[in-house]
């Protein structure tokens, strides 16, 4: 029954799709664009949270310090919160009128809303806590002698780091990076609010499904299943080659 | 070439004041309970940890300033430690690249040095594809590619079943009595230390609280963890078979029967038996029953361990006996009286030195 | 007891969906199912409270959003007794697909441009639109609002430049006046009635010159299938009516014809 819940809105999806016309969808100029905007904000900001979250993750397994269990709540958060409040966050934040962003623009004339930056930061903001949990968990369940051996056996910090700890937790790092990757894939409110929905610059798959819905539902289907494919080839490839020991 | 060790460290809830000395005609046994500061001593002689004070010198040149990976010492830890992700070659050749060495130059080195271990055909299998001799062999290998001249065997053996602890110590006795430079193991395993040490140094709470042979042990230990370490009855000698099928050892000090391993051929030297003071029955008059070593002797001493008394007797061989101290009273036990005492042929633990074992042992 | 607190979680989950739809009151009484444009929502809210006194027992339940998305709702799940669309052709969809009676006219709206009150970019007409730099969203194509405001920019024939300065399209007159009070965007087309008391102070509004300016239609019907087709016809008619209209024009609409 719990399987029936999840599948029933995906065989609808498959009833709906105008599979005549799903050619003509998928490889129009739009759907094209938003592809290739969609892969690009989804693998850069998979790296941002993979360079931001790396070390966060190390301290967090790490090192005692208090307020720790604060950090790891915060850190959480994004994944709870609603994404359109992520988006209203940010904008307060870094909007043109923003915290940060007012003096953003002030000083640098910098304004990050309406721009494909703004659209990785909203997804990156939105996946970054899968890349934490999952390089906390891992670096929390390495064998924390053979780090200590390695150092016995004269490696520096840094050489063990890239040498040993890295290298052990490659599977969780792959593993957390694929699942943000894929949710930044699929992020749509965040990126709507402080990004906006701009072809080419900030209109990322999820937003084109949105868009095509507008005009043409049946055919906004045909890309909407376009997504859920690559969200599914992620998952299962995920399965094959990182969840089964 | 020798080593010397004065240490003092103070830390929250811990203080270390360590001396002691190596020298390289020896194997050095340290030992103490876990909490004593065996592994702040290893991490000390490793460079890890640097001392509030005093030093550690080795063949005359002090360490004190010298980072850990110029330090000239090797460490074999306990459960080897392999690096599950890297081949045994690479695992060999870890210390050299962690040094800076050149990746051609150090994979040749550990290739040559898997070779002395006959481990050459295994140089690409990973830790978890290795027997755990193999495993071993490649540990021994990566802790000696530097050259060191200090061996530090950390715990070795406290963590492998009967058997294999046994085939380990073969190997690991070979690598000690071979190795040119100071050999320093670090143990809480009595057994371990004494087979494999020419002398003891038992720390206890962070201070050197006895050092000597195992025979100043035994003659006089100093504290009850001294006391309780040598309490075990070890006995070397010569294994022969009798008519009957059971096994005499024929040790220094006497001779006693024990079962006859099925691995063992008729003689065997350097054989290792093991007797703990708790198997052994103490009896006034002469016993009657199924027990096959029967002894008579002198009480040397009766040391009392809280509702437990260590009896000390002047056997042939010397037994030491673990009763409570009902019997002692029961039996009207006394220091310079005479006493029978008994324990069965299975009691004993028989070490083949061939790398085969037989009976229970409880270090 | 795991499992009777999810059933009995599940049972109070389902009697909420069904009560929003079904009666919601004592007996005798009867809920009218209004779908309306999203930019009726101020002036819908306060006709359906005069009319709920006007004709005691009835219930008007509105739901407000993009005439395109009610449409698509109604053709699929039919579940409006009364539909209030912002374009004509969304409501001649409806007529196609489902079939309306009672049509008629109640409303228009013109487009304004709306800038945050310090005006950052200077727009001071609609060509002001078209200089480079200034940052216009814009409702998105196939929402009503988006379309009118195309048509605008077609007819003033500043159609191309302005579309290159647009950098969103939302997804409906609600969100543009959002990107306009927050201060994020430049400027935005919406609807007159879009500027309401409770944002007055936060944007400011410039006219469109009425040659160029689309007025937009709102036309009103009785959705086919309705269980209660006289209250949804007295509803249809309460609203071209005069009270209705005097609520519609303090609203910022225009009247019909």
């Amino acid at each position: 029954m719990g399987a029936a819940f999840v599948a029933l809105p995906l065989v609808g999806l498959l009833a709906r799709a105008p599979w005549s016309r799903a050619a003509a969808i998928l490889s129009s100029d739009s759907s094209r664009t938003a592809f290739r905007l969609s892969l690009e904000v989804s693998g850069l900001a998979a790296a941002l949270d993979l360079t931001l979250g790396l070390p966060l993750a190390w301290v967090l397994a790490r090192k005692a310090f208090p307020g720790r269990t604060f950090v790891r709540g915060l850190v959480v958060l994004p994944l709870v919160m609603p994404p359109v409040v992520a988006g209203v966050a940010l904008l307060a934040a870094l909007g043109r009128r923003g915290l940060v962003g007012a003096w953003l623009d002030r000083a640098f004339g910098l304004q990050l809303t309406f721009t494909t930056g703004a659209a990785v930061l909203a997804t990156a903001l939105v996946s970054f806590p899968l890349v934490v949990l999952a390089a906390e968990a891992g670096l929390r369940s390495i064998d924390a002698r053979l780090e200590q051996a390695a150092s016995f056996l004269g490696a520096s910090r840094w050489y063990l780091m890239r040498r040993v700890t890295l290298p052990l937790l490659g599977p969780q790092i792959a593993a957390g990076a694929a699942l943000a990757w894929a949710r930044a894939l699929g992020e749509f409110g965040a990126t709507l609010m402080f990004a906006g929905n701009l072809r080419g610059r900030t209109q990322t798959l999820p937003l084109a499904v949105f868009e095509l819905s507008q005009t043409d539902p049946r055919g906004a289907t045909v890309l909407a299943l376009a997504l859920v494919a690559v969200s599914l080839a992620v998952i299962v490839a995920l399965r094959r080659r990182l969840l089964t020991p | 070439m020798s080593l010397r060790v004065d240490v003092a460290l103070q830390r929250e809830g811990f203080s270390l004041e360590a001396a002691f000395d190596a020298s390289v005609d020896e194997t050095v046994a340290l030992l103490g309970p876990n909490g004593s500061g065996k592994s702040t001593v290893v991490s000390i002689l490793a460079g890890l940890i640097r001392p509030d004070s005093g030093h550690v010198e080795l063949d005359g040149i002090r360490l004190d300033d010298v980072p850990p990976e110029e330090r000239p010492v090797g460490v074999l830890f306990q459960d080897l430690l392999l690096f599950p992700h890297l081949s045994a070659l690479e695992n060999v050749a870890f210390p050299l690249r962690a040094r800076g060495a050149a990746k051609v130059g150090a994979r040749r080195r550990a290739a040559e040095a898997l070779e002395r271990f006959g481990m050459a055909g295994r140089a690409g299998a990973r830790p978890r594809d290795l027997s755990g001799g193999e495993a071993q062999r490649v540990a021994l290998a990566r802790t000696l590619i530097t050259e060191p001249r200090l061996l530090l065997l950390d715990e070795p053996t406290s963590s492998l079943d009967v058997a294999a602890r046994a085939r380990f110590r073969r190997l690991l006795s070979e690598t000690l009595r071979t190795f040119p430079g100071v050999r320093v193991l670090v143990s809480h395993d009595p057994v371990e230390a004494m087979t494999l040490a020419d002398r003891l140094v038992v720390l206890e709470d962070g201070r050197v609280t006895q050092a000597g042979t195992p025979e100043d042990f035994r003659r006089a230990p100093r504290t009850p963890y001294a006391a309780e370490l040598v309490g075990v009855n070890l006995f070397a000698g010569r294994l022969e078979r009798l008519p009957d099928g059971a096994g005499r050892l024929v040790a220094a000090g006497g001779e006693l029967t024990v079962a006859w391993p099925p691995q063992a051929s008729d003689p065997t030297e350097d054989v290792l038996a093991v007797l703990r003071p708790a198997d052994v029955s103490l009896h006034r008059e002469c016993p009657e029953g199924s027990a096959r070593n029967v002894f008579h002797g002198r009480i040397e001493e009766i040391a009392v361990e809280g509702t437990r008394a260590r009896v000390r007797l002047g056997t042939h061989p010397a037994l030491v006996a673990e009763v409570t101290l009902g019997s002692v009273s029961r039996l009207g036990l006394a220091e310079g009286t005479a006493a029978w005492a008994s324990f069965k042929a299975v009691e004993v633990a028989v070490l083949l030195p061939q790398g085969t074992s037989t009976g229970t042992l409880v270090g | 007891m795991r499992r009777s607190a999810t059933a009995t979680f599940l049972a109070v989950a389902l009697l909420a969906t069904g009560c929003s739809r079904a009666d919601g009151g004592a007996p005798g009484t009867s809920t009218l199912t209004v779908f309306a444009a999203s930019s009726l929502t101020g002036a819908f809210t306060q006709i359906g409270k005069d009319f709920e006194a006007a004709n005691p027992g009835t219930h008007v339940a509105f739901s407000f959003g993009p005439s395109d998305g009610l449409a698509q709702q109604i053709e699929s799940e039919g579940t409006a007794d009364v539909f209030a669309s912002a374009s004509g052709t969304w409501m001649d969809d409806v007529a196609t697909k489902v079939g309306v009676t009672d049509r008629a006219d109640f409303a228009k709206n013109r487009l304004v441009i709306i800038t945050p009150p310090s005006d950052p970019a200077n727009v001071r007409s609609l060509a002001d639109l078209a200089r480079p730099g200034v940052q216009v969203v814009l409702a998105a194509a196939g929402v009503p609002v988006g379309d009118y405001a195309r048509q605008v920019l077609t007819n003033a024939g500043i159609a191309k430049q302005v579309l290159s300065n647009v950098v969103s399209n939302e997804q409906d007159d609600a969100a543009l006046v959002a990107k306009i009070t927050s201060g994020e965007a430049d400027a935005a087309l919406v609807y007159s009635s879009d500027v309401t008391s409770a944002v007055s102070t936060d944007v400011k509004a410039i006219p469109i010159p009425d040659p160029v300016n689309v007025i937009a239609t709102y036309p009103i019907a009785v959705v086919h299938g309705t269980s209660q087709p006289d209250v949804a016809q007295a509803f249809v008619a309460y609203v071209t009516g005069p009270a209705a209209q005097a609520t519609l024009a303090s609203f910022g609409f225009l009247p019909p014809g």
